[in-house]
């Protein structure tokens, strides 16, 4: 619900953002990404949930209980 | 007009600090870092004092120019600031630690020569340590022992190289990019273990979330800026380090994505903006490194806003990780818009101070670097933003109520300690120009393009929206997660156990034997005393089971006797002058 909520706030941000981009904006082109409109928020969306599930793929592998140094369980080594 | 050395004044500050009682404690504590602001502003460019050590060899203490003028006014201005946050210390050996620690900073940025800059090295290794060993837990102080070690580790690979660099006849401070050869090699690493470089980075992670309240402040601050300052000093436009400043950052945002204890997923944030540095210097155009020196600035400012108002939290509810923390907001509002300010200015939302050094260092990065760096820089960024600004502070202030009271109320010189840093933020934000006159190079430079200010909003938007989606998956589970000290703290330690296993049982069998040899010729010797002390041998009373009691004596008299050749080839080296 807030989720939900919290995504339509961010639609109508991107939006006007967009907008905003289109009439004041003047690129200055290094690369061809940076003249591309809403270039921050497609690379952005995608970088950001591409980083969210490697760090959790990530943290399977290094994750372990609370007292692992503490000669707790690490049988799972 | 007396020009002094400002480190030095906190150094007497510490003696000072040291004798008095706790009243006037607390006035040189706030005097001493304003005392060597004042002397930091004062000194002339280019002044240089030197001291002879021995014969052919002097010590440059202290040399001005932009770059150390710049970094010592960092150093004093947080120490002030730190010095308010932790002024009702009980500990006298806190505060005198907390100015010995910073004089020690001031002592390395001013440092002109390879020895001096060596000699406050170790100075700060060990008076940081205590910030650490103070908290008195268990895990802080096996954290802190390691800790020391690996600095000590550090401070030797930087002799080393400094060693080579003397046999050569240079023992003044130079720029060493791109030279090769072991004395590059050994003193880059010894300092990227100090800037907590990947995978040295462990000791950071490990150590700074078990310092002590007050400490954790100090160390967020001092430690790796100073190292940074020397990778400015000597390495400016050293290639590899964009690629491992880049990689470090991004290892920081997710290991902080995954981290539970809320001072060490800001631990892994300082590994992450310092790999932005790194990356900067490494760039090494004036650009990249007036961005680099302006960022390690924001960075002291807004980590140790933040880790002050963490500080608050613990102080306040005695917990610290995010499984245990929520729905404190409404108990304490003032730090929650204090912490909102330290995190807008790290992720570098416009108005910030951050913005405008982020702004430098990615501009820098699309100009003059692989296109790559740019736009992970960006993503590095984004992965800030998650973190500090919407994980940290749902899961710490906000989401579901844990019914947890304050056990005592934020005392007033913790606030306006944070008060003043989050000022700071804002105003370098808003008006970035205070700061252009004391930068290392004269490039204009604008941040508050459209450009800039758009696309920021929009990576935000973007991490808002991920931030929706993945709710559920980023809430703190109560682990742990393994980084690189894994390997001194389980294999490498299992090794050493071995090994002082297999050295006792040796010598005790050894024993066993040599006495039942000993006693064939008994009948010979007939010496009494002795087959009693064989007896208790066969009685098994020399167990092969380390006992640490009976290693003091030999050990101590090594130690000792190192001592006494050092007094020796000191006393030497003087008398000969």
């Amino acid at each position: 619900m807030t989720a939900k909520k919290g995504l339509i706030i961010c639609a109508i941000a991107a939006l006007l953002t967009i907008i905003l981009e289109i009439l004041f904006v003047q690129h200055k082109t290094y690369d061809w990404w940076h003249g591309f409109i809403g270039f921050a928020i497609i690379f952005g969306f995608l970088g950001g949930s591409a980083l969210i599930l490697v760090s959790k793929l990530f943290g399977k592998l290094v994750q372990r209980k609370e007292n692992y140094y503490d000669g707790g369980d690490d049988s799972d080594d | 007009m007396i020009e002094f050395h400002p480190g030095f004044v906190l150094l007497i500050g510490a003696l000072l600090a040291a004798v008095l009682p706790a009243r006037a404690r607390q006035a040189v504590m706030i005097l001493a870092p304003c005392l060597a602001l004042f002397f930091v502003f004062i000194l002339p460019d280019g002044m240089v004092v030197s001291h002879t050590f021995v014969k052919g060899l002097d010590l440059i203490v202290l040399k001005v120019d932009t770059l150390s003028r710049l970094f010592g006014m960092f150093f004093c201005v947080i120490t002030l600031i730190g010095n308010i946050y932790a002024i009702r210390v009980k500990k006298r050996g806190e505060s005198v630690g907390s100015l010995v620690y910073a004089g020690s900073c001031l002592g390395v940025v001013f440092a002109g020569d390879w020895l001096t800059l060596f000699l406050f090295w170790e100075l700060m290794a060990v008076s940081s340590a205590f910030f650490i060993l103070y908290s008195k837990t268990p895990q802080a102080i096996r954290a802190g022992l390691r800790y020391i070690l690996v600095h000590f580790f550090s401070g030797n690979l930087l002799l080393f190289g400094i060693v080579f660099k003397a046999i050569a006849g240079q023992t003044e401070l130079s720029i060493l990019s791109e030279t090769g050869g072991a004395a590059y090699w050994l003193i880059l690493l010894g300092v990227s273990i100090n800037a907590a470089v990947i995978p040295f980075n462990a000791w950071l992670t490990d150590a700074y979330p078990e310092g002590t309240i007050g400490g954790t402040v100090f160390l967020g601050a001092f430690t790796t800026k100073v190292a940074i300052y020397c990778l400015m000093r000597i390495f400016p436009g050293t290639e590899l380090l964009i690629w491992i400043g880049v990689m470090m950052a991004i290892y920081g945002v997710v290991y902080a994505l995954l981290e539970n204890d809320i001072r060490r997923l800001l631990s892994y944030h300082i590994v992450c903006q310092i790999g932005f540095i790194v990356a900067a210097v490494g760039i090494g155009t004036e650009l990249a490194l007036n961005g680099a020196a302006l960022h390690a600035y924001g960075n002291i400012l807004f980590k140790s806003l933040l880790l002050m108002c963490v500080g608050a939290v613990i102080y306040t509810t005695g917990r610290r990780k995010l499984t245990d923390l929520g729905g404190i907001y409404k108990e304490m509002p003032v730090v929650v818009i204090l912490y909102m300010v330290g995190a807008f200015a790290i992720a570098g939302v416009p108005l910030f101070n951050g913005f405008v050094s982020k702004a430098m260092i990615v501009s820098a990065a699309a100009e003059s670097a692989p296109p790559a760096v740019g736009l992970l820089l960006n993503l590095v960024g984004l992965g800030t933003f998650l973190s500090i600004c919407l994980k940290l502070p749902y899961f710490m202030f906000f989401g579901p109520d844990k019914g947890i009271r304050l056990r005592k109320k934020v005392p007033a010189n913790m606030i306006s300690a944070m008060a003043a840093s989050a000022f700071l933020c804002v105003l370098y934000g808003v008006v970035p120009a205070l700061l252009d006159q004391h930068l290392l190079f004269d490039v204009r430079y604008q941040p508050y393009t459209w450009s800039h200010v758009i696309s920021t909003i929009q990576f935000q938007i973007a991490a808002l929206a991920v931030f929706c989606i993945f709710l559920p998956k980023l809430a703190g589970k109560p682990t742990i997660s393994l980084d690189t000290d894994w390997f001194y703290r389980k294999p490498l330690n299992a090794f050493i156990f071995f090994i002082v296993h297999v050295t006792i049982s040796l010598q005790a069998k050894a024993g066993v034997l040599g006495a039942s040899m000993l006693r064939l010729m008994a009948p010979i010797l007939q010496e009494q005393a002795y087959l009693r002390h064989l007896g208790k041998i066969r009685h098994g009373l020399f167990s092969p089971i380390f006992c640490k009691d009976h290693y003091w004596f030999p050990i101590g008299t090594v130690i000792f006797m190192l001592l006494l050749m050092f007094v020796g080839v000191f006393a030497n080296i003087f008398f000969h002058n």
